[in-house]
């Protein structure tokens, strides 16, 4: 691992279009600025680990049988209707 | 085209449904376009089945079924290069697993297509309100698990 030593308002260049900013530091905590094209993702690396591990414990699911009973709670939930036009759209755009 | 899958045999698929996800899912990033698969009319599970390797594929579901007041925040730079113009343009899954009786949605993860032109992303909510694993079905009998 690369170790550099940065103060406030400093900043680090990964490859051409990629900077990161020391923005504060406030006791233990450093808030760092990303400047990043829009196709490289940015992620806690926390968080992204645990979306990955779940991602590859969902797709070791070979369980055929689970559409066969999701199909009663489907008949139950949806009255039969096709889900995949008409539903309300749970996306809103994020500010800031 | 025609898909080989493991879970199903091969699949014969129209290539204007295609989904592509330009950076793939996360920890996938090498596996770009899928399928959204049915199984039967009325249910509530699909799966995305990868058309570039037949074993792998993930249950999805609409979140809105099972979370009544779920919302994705989506940036402006994630919008744009899905060339979604408007958020009613959006589709949103959300991958399903199971551990032990319990099957649980991905809501932190949450997949978004573009209806229109079919490129889609996993994008990685920060509110903390939305979990990686969050309880939708309790199974009521012990469903035979082909895998561990």
């Amino acid at each position: 691992m690369l170790v550099l030593s940065r103060q406030r308002d400093e900043t680090i260049m990964i490859g051409d279009a990629i900077e990161l900013t020391v923005v504060d530091i406030r006791g233990d905590k450093v808030r760092i600025g990303i400047e990043a094209p829009p196709h490289v993702p940015v992620h806690r690396k926390e968080v992204y680990e645990a979306i990955r591990r779940e991602n590859e414990h969902a797709c070791a699911l070979t369980d055929r049988a689970l559409h066969d009973l999701a199909h009663d709670i489907g008949a139950d939930r949806s009255g039969g209707k096709s889900k995949l036009e008409g539903t309300a759209t749970p996306v809103r755009r994020e500010t800031a | 085209m025609n898909v080989e899958t493991t879970r199903f045999g091969p699949v014969e698929v129209d290539d204007d449904r295609i989904i592509t996800f330009p950076a793939g899912l996360l920890g996938f990033a090498h596996y770009k376009r899928y399928a959204l698969l049915q199984p039967d009319e009325e249910g509530v599970f699909y799966w995305l089945q990868s058309v570039d390797t037949p074993e792998l594929a993930f249950v999805v579901t609409d979140p809105c079924l099972w979370v009544a007041d779920y919302q994705a925040a989506i940036r402006s730079e994630q919008m744009e290069e899905l060339e979604l113009n408007r958020i009613e343009e959006a589709q949103v899954f959300v991958i399903v697993n199971k551990y032990d009786r319990t099957l649980t949605a991905n809501l932190q993860g949450p997949l978004v297509v573009n209806i229109h032109n079919r490129h889609a992303m996993q994008l990685v909510l920060a509110e903390k309100r939305w979990t990686t694993r969050h309880a939708i079905v309790e199974l009521a009998q012990p469903v035979h698990a082909a895998s561990a």
